[in-house]
């Protein structure tokens, strides 16, 4: 007989508690565990979805401009030494160091038309990258496939008498990109007429993109190359917008990798958005944090009053044992092995329900399919937490059964 | 020089938040030699068991001092004077407070639990202290499936399986019908032949007429 079998037999005599304690501690880590591992998921998810949300690098040729100032008359800048954008640059933007942290480049090519009457800034892109990058448009008719096919922004086709306001178009519409796809959208104008002329040439339309208040609003977007000859300027861009996933990226670094591979660029960061997106994952973080918190607390409370009650139950027994030559480390060590046991098991199984828990409950809160994997790290730092407020909740009551008085205790009953 | 000396030991509780004290004992002084079977007796409230407590080396005396084998037992540190109620004393209390999900053998044996020995070494000394109050037989069976008198015994068995040199009882026999208090009696009686020392509170008169000696203490106070 040691004194871990005089915890273990107590164990078993007190089944009941044991098991709503163990219970109690799996709940506030089991919590805690599907709390942080949905946050995980939810992160890797936010952050991805917001690396591929939008570009946050842009490279634009390399010039120096002049600012003009005369007679107390500001003119506009003047621009000198401008180099060009070629095609090849936008896949020389893959050949960096990190360019497995990249998720898309974006070539455009920017220029002015006549289009029936109207000057219209036409863009030339590669609507596979573009499309990737814009994932909040909204497209009335299918996305541009032929090698003229046409995207037109929604207030240069109500100019150019493309569409008509109604509210039974749904049928037209194609929304783009899995994440905004949503048959309850309603488009508030259907197209009624698919070709338009520009350079007094018929081109035709393939859809509209539905009002988003930005810039493309007044574009017609095409094909690079379509537009490059329709411009006149075969082989050029006017920018490069790259998206790069930076959740966790030194986005600097790829900036100056950028620039180092395309030193006749001018590459610059978007930094609001990077620091949006950091601030959101954080945010989400810090709440789940907080949550956690608040139900191991709770869960300490828990443990702390039962095993009060437990230590207030068992005076007599205490007091027989420290009667008969128990010294009070023998008496902590008996029932720090009792929490621990407990703690022990409670951490395991808590660890084991919040992973299950997450597994059910993350299709509700995420929209990708988030694989899961066994991650060691966790179920240690699971149990390790499940022992730590085991112990830490016990350690006063358990202090103050070993300090009891042995005579009074006895007396007890 | 006598084994057991306790010298003018005074002991006042004080209640808890309040001005008021109770004087328990007063002055008590009493020498047992080692060997002797001595009983102490007195009505209720005397204070009988109280002196037990602190003789037992788990009440500190307000005044005086308690000597056990020459050491003087409130001079010693908290978990000393544990180890010293481990190596020198076998408690038997009068509720027997045997732990109800051990079984005999594994009640004999508590007080060994500390012990870095092996767990041969313990069953067997505690199987030696069962056979010698007549529990061999019933070593795997749970307190509750114990008669009265079986449970006094066993209380016995844990207190001796030490081999202390001093066993303490405070009335053992007061919860147990004439027959098997008789029986428990017999165990006291019996180990004390062999040698042991031991010191019991009673109020049965049949019990203190098979002790040595009796002290009497009435109001705190021993009885001339």
């Amino acid at each position: 007989m040691r004194i871990s079998t005089i915890a273990f037999a107590n164990l078993k005599r007190r089944k009941g508690k044991a098991v709503f304690l163990t219970i109690g501690i799996a709940i506030g880590i089991g919590t805690a565990v599907a709390l942080l591992s949905l946050s995980t998921s939810i992160k890797e998810e936010i952050g991805s979805q917001l690396d591929r949300f939008g570009a946050n690098i842009v490279v634009v040729p390399q010039s120096n401009s002049l600012s003009l100032d005369y007679g107390g008359l500001s003119v506009s800048s003047v621009s000198f030494d401008v180099k060009q954008l070629k095609n090849e640059d936008a896949k020389n933007v893959l050949d960096i160091e990190f360019r497995n942290r990249i998720s898309n480049v974006s070539p455009k090519l920017l220029g002015a038309v006549g289009v029936e009457g109207r000057e219209v800034l036409l863009a030339g892109v590669d609507f596979e990258s573009e499309l990737t990058l814009k994932r909040w448009w909204h497209i009335a008719g299918r996305k541009p496939e032929g090698d003229q096919e046409l995207l037109v922004g929604y207030e240069v086709a109500r100019a150019l008498s493309l569409i008509e306001p109604t509210s039974a178009a749904a049928e037209q519409h194609v929304s783009h990109g899995g994440s905004h796809q949503s048959g309850e959208d309603q488009f508030q104008f259907k197209i009624v007429r698919d070709r338009v002329k520009i350079a007094d040439r018929e081109h035709p339309v393939a859809g509209v993109i539905s009002q988003t208040g930005g810039p493309e609003d007044q574009m017609i977007f095409g094909p690079l190359a379509h537009v490059q000859a329709l411009l006149n300027k075969p082989g050029q861009l006017s920018l490069i917008e790259v998206s790069a996933l930076c959740k966790d990226c030194p986005i600097e670094d790829i900036v100056a990798q950028i620039s180092q591979r395309l030193p006749h660029a001018k590459v610059s960061a978007i930094q609001q958005s990077v620091r949006a997106r950091s601030e959101t994952v954080e945010r989400l973080t810090r709440f789940s944090a907080v949550v956690a918190a608040v139900v191991l607390a709770i869960g300490g409370l828990m443990i702390f009053t039962t095993m009060m009650g437990s230590v207030i139950e068992r005076t007599k027994e205490i007091g027989v044992l420290r009667a008969i030559g128990f010294r009070r480390a023998h008496i902590i060590k008996g029932l720090m092995i009792e929490v621990a046991t407990i703690s022990l098991l409670g951490g395991l199984l808590g660890w084991a329900t919040g992973l299950l828990a997450s597994w059910v409950a993350l299709p509700y809160f995420a929209e990708t399919r988030v694989v899961f994997e066994f991650q060691p790290m966790l179920a240690i730092v699971a149990v390790l937490a499940g022992l730590i407020i085991g112990t830490l909740s016990s350690f006063y009551p358990i202090v103050r059964a070993s300090r009891l008085d042995p005579s009074e205790a006895v007396r007890y009953v | 020089m006598p084994f057991i000396t306790i010298e003018k030991v005074t002991k006042v509780y004080q209640a808890n938040g309040e001005s008021a004290s109770v004087r328990v004992l007063t002055d008590v002084s009493a020498e047992i030699a080692e060997g002797e079977f001595v009983c102490l007796m007195g009505p209720s409230g005397s204070g009988k068991s109280t002196l037990l407590t602190i003789v037992g080396a788990m009440n500190r005396p307000s005044e005086g001092r308690v000597l056990v084998d020459e050491i003087d037992v409130y001079a010693l540190g908290d978990e000393r004077r544990a180890d010293f109620r481990r190596e020198y004393l076998g408690f038997v209390f009068q509720q027997h407070h045997l732990m109800p999900y051990l079984n005999a053998i594994e009640n004999a044996m508590l007080p060994l639990a500390t012990s870095s020995e092996s767990s041969k070494w313990k069953r067997e000394r505690a199987m030696a202290s069962l056979e010698k109050v007549g529990l061999a037989d019933k070593a795997s069976r749970l307190p509750n499936q114990l008669s009265g008198g079986e449970q006094g015994r066993l209380a016995i068995a844990r207190a001796i399986v030490n081999e202390p040199p001093l066993i303490l009882a405070d009335e053992p026999t007061g919860s147990l019908d004439t027959k098997t208090g008789r029986e428990v009696m017999e165990v006291f009686l019996s180990l004390n032949a062999l040698g042991q020392t031991v010191f019991m509170v009673t109020h049965n008169s049949e019990n203190s007429a098979l002790a040595n000696r009796i002290i009497n203490i009435v109001d705190g106070r021993i009885a001339e």
